[in-house]
């Protein structure tokens, strides 16, 4: 009998996918569920010239700014909520070396829902006076040609890539999200389904059988999946809805190292460079701080 | 009951006035303790108070997506909006995807509450950079929701936790929120519909518009600030300030029932008059 083939890579491996100059979304929402680990190995891996195309963004963007691998994010937002602004990722704007695409937020989320609908634009209707459309040339005014109203063309989000951070998947790529999810894990499921190309990592790979006794919670099927790693506690210091609490002190520390360059290349040194792997990683975090932030494994 | 009544308590009680029975009104978390107080705590007093007097129907959406929640579970403001503790507050309704349960660009949201770097004479917002965008001397986080509250909301009550000349400029360097350049006119022309500004609050005054004009001007002014010190932190001419009345003061009733009603633990309203 044909055996269905294992989707199931290393965290390098998948991070190998993504290539120079790629345009990446990468999931989560503000300081909530991104993929980390798998932002920390691009970096390792010296991955330069990205574009991240967001809704609301936070350290994953900041991470890359300051690693000097991103070069265009457009977004609603890039800050640490109640951590303050994103030091590294303002550097590089007021410097010159990144660009940001101001986008507004629900607008944002509509441009990753007008790529899933493969449309070539997004109408939107509430542009006028803003400099959201006066300073973006991709986005153009016309005529609705049904009624008259005037209206904006916006291009769609159009990511290559989309890399999200759930919590359990099997070997063939079906991901389960819990029952009572947020708005982070519900954009994850948009951000999945508006391109070709999805990578996840997961904090634990279970059986098919477990996946098929939970099957309502299988949003991002195994055909939409082209690679899962499994990678535990690979959203921290970000919070993952059913697993962990946010890690208040490691971002922190990262506000701290993030208020000058220096102080930056050091950090990533210590959390990143210095490191061999992720597991390396965990290991400076340490299990006892780890298991402080565990909540239960849920998919209620 | 003797305390005398604090700014925001003074700003909260003025504030539920503004609120219709049947509307529903979106606010967003902030944080640092003064944006906290005037984005949040201030907003969701108001709210709560006017639910208990003249709007029992008020709908509250607490961080953009719990509906009518049990305020009186709180044990402080939240300061995280997509975490277990907000999931599990007991509330009506929750809105997981955006903007899921109101029907925005129906119109679903009567009123929201914003706040940003600078606001001019227009009423127009921004919360994404001082000087030029392309070579910003200060890059900020973005224009967030800014865009939609200022136009598909059906108005914005703009919220400035801090006010000087160099957040209350002529004009904004960045719009990220549409004020009204033109008076309502020029709304219109720009094919905006509906949606706007009502009010800004600040802890100096209140300002409402001439809409008609599409300019800025001084409602009523709190206690204890002069007119020549509000003109000296106000980056904009704030013209004939003879039809400025001071900032009410609450009556006992309604101080009594936003003390022990609304925010017996001082979660919302925290003296930050003193601070």
């Amino acid at each position: 009998m044909a055996e269905r083939t294992s989707k199931q890579v290393s965290l390098a491996e998948a991070a190998r996918r993504v290539a120079d100059g790629a345009r990446i979304a990468l999931g989560g929402f503000s300081v909530y569920q991104h993929p980390m680990a798998f932002v920390r190995e691009l970096i390792r891996q010296g991955r330069r010239d990205l574009t991240v195309v967001g809704v609301v963004n936070g350290p994953e963007v900041d991470m890359l700014a300051g690693a000097g691998a991103l070069t265009r994010i457009e977004s609603s937002y890039v800050g640490l909520e109640k951590f303050g602004l994103a030091a590294n990722f303002r550097r590089r704007v007021e410097d010159g070396t990144l660009q940001m695409v101001d986008y507004p937020e629900l607008m944002s989320w509509d441009r990753f829902r007008a790529s899933e609908q493969a449309q070539t634009f997004l109408p939107v209707s509430f542009l006028g006076g803003s400099d959201i459309q006066k300073r973006n040339p991709a986005i153009k005014p016309f005529d609705c040609p049904l009624s008259g109203r005037k209206l904006w063309a916006v291009p769609p989000a159009d990511p290559d890539i989309a890399v999200v951070h759930a919590i359990m998947g099997d070997t063939f790529g079906n991901v389960l999200m819990p029952r009572r999810r947020l708005l982070p894990q519900n954009l994850d499921i948009t951000l999945a389904r508006s391109c070709d190309r999805v990578i996840v990592t997961v904090e634990r790979i279970v059986s098919n059988e477990e996946v098929r006794r939970h099957a309502e919670l299988n949003q991002i099927p195994s055909y939409r999946v082209e690679c899962i790693a499994e990678v535990p506690w690979g959203a921290h210091p970000s919070p993952v809805l059913g697993f962990s609490r946010i890690d208040e002190d490691a971002f922190n520390d990262y506000v701290t190292a993030a208020k000058s360059d220096d102080a930056f290349r050091a950090y990533l040194d210590r959390t990143v460079h210095d490191l061999p792997d992720h597991d390396a990683y965990l290991s400076t975090v340490g299990i006892e701080r780890l298991t402080a932030l565990q909540t239960t494994m849920a998919l209620q | 009951m003797s305390a005398p009544c604090t700014l925001t308590e003074r700003l909260a009680v003025m504030l539920s006035k503004e609120f219709r029975d049947g509307e529903v009104g979106f606010t967003g978390l902030a944080t640092g303790r003064a944006a906290a107080v005037y984005i949040t705590g201030i907003p969701l007093a108001a709210m709560a108070l006017a639910q208990q007097t003249h709007a029992p129907n008020l709908t509250v959406l607490l961080a953009g997506w719990s509906h009518n929640p049990d305020m009186s579970k709180l044990h402080a403001l939240p300061e995280l909006e997509f975490d277990e503790r907000l999931r599990d507050l007991p509330c009506e309704a929750q809105s997981v995807d955006y903007p899921g349960h109101y029907v925005l660009k129906r119109g679903d949201v009567s009123f929201g509450f914003s706040s940003g770097v600078q606001v001019d004479s227009a009423g127009n917002l921004n919360g994404v950079c001082i000087g030029d965008p392309d070579r910003p001397d200060v890059r900020l986080v973005g224009p967030i929701l800014h865009p939609e509250h200022m136009t598909l909301f059906g108005r914005e009550f703009i919220m400035m936790p801090r006010h000087d000349a160099r957040n209350f400029v002529e004009a904004v360097d960045y719009v990220s929120g549409v004020g009204y350049p033109g008076g309502l006119a020029g709304r219109r022309a720009l094919g905006l519909e509906s949606g706007g500004p009502a009010l800004v609050i600040t802890p100096k005054c209140v300002f409402d518009f001439d809409r008609d004009a599409g300019r800025m001007r001084v409602r009523t002014i709190h206690p204890g600030v002069s007119e020549e010190n509000l003109r000296a932190e106000t980056g904009f001419d704030l013209g004939d300030l003879s039809g400025a009345t001071p900032t009410p003061e609450p009556d006992v009733a309604e101080l009594r029932m936003l003390r022990e009603a609304v925010d017996p633990r001082r979660h919302l309203l925290p003296d930050i008059d003193s601070d």
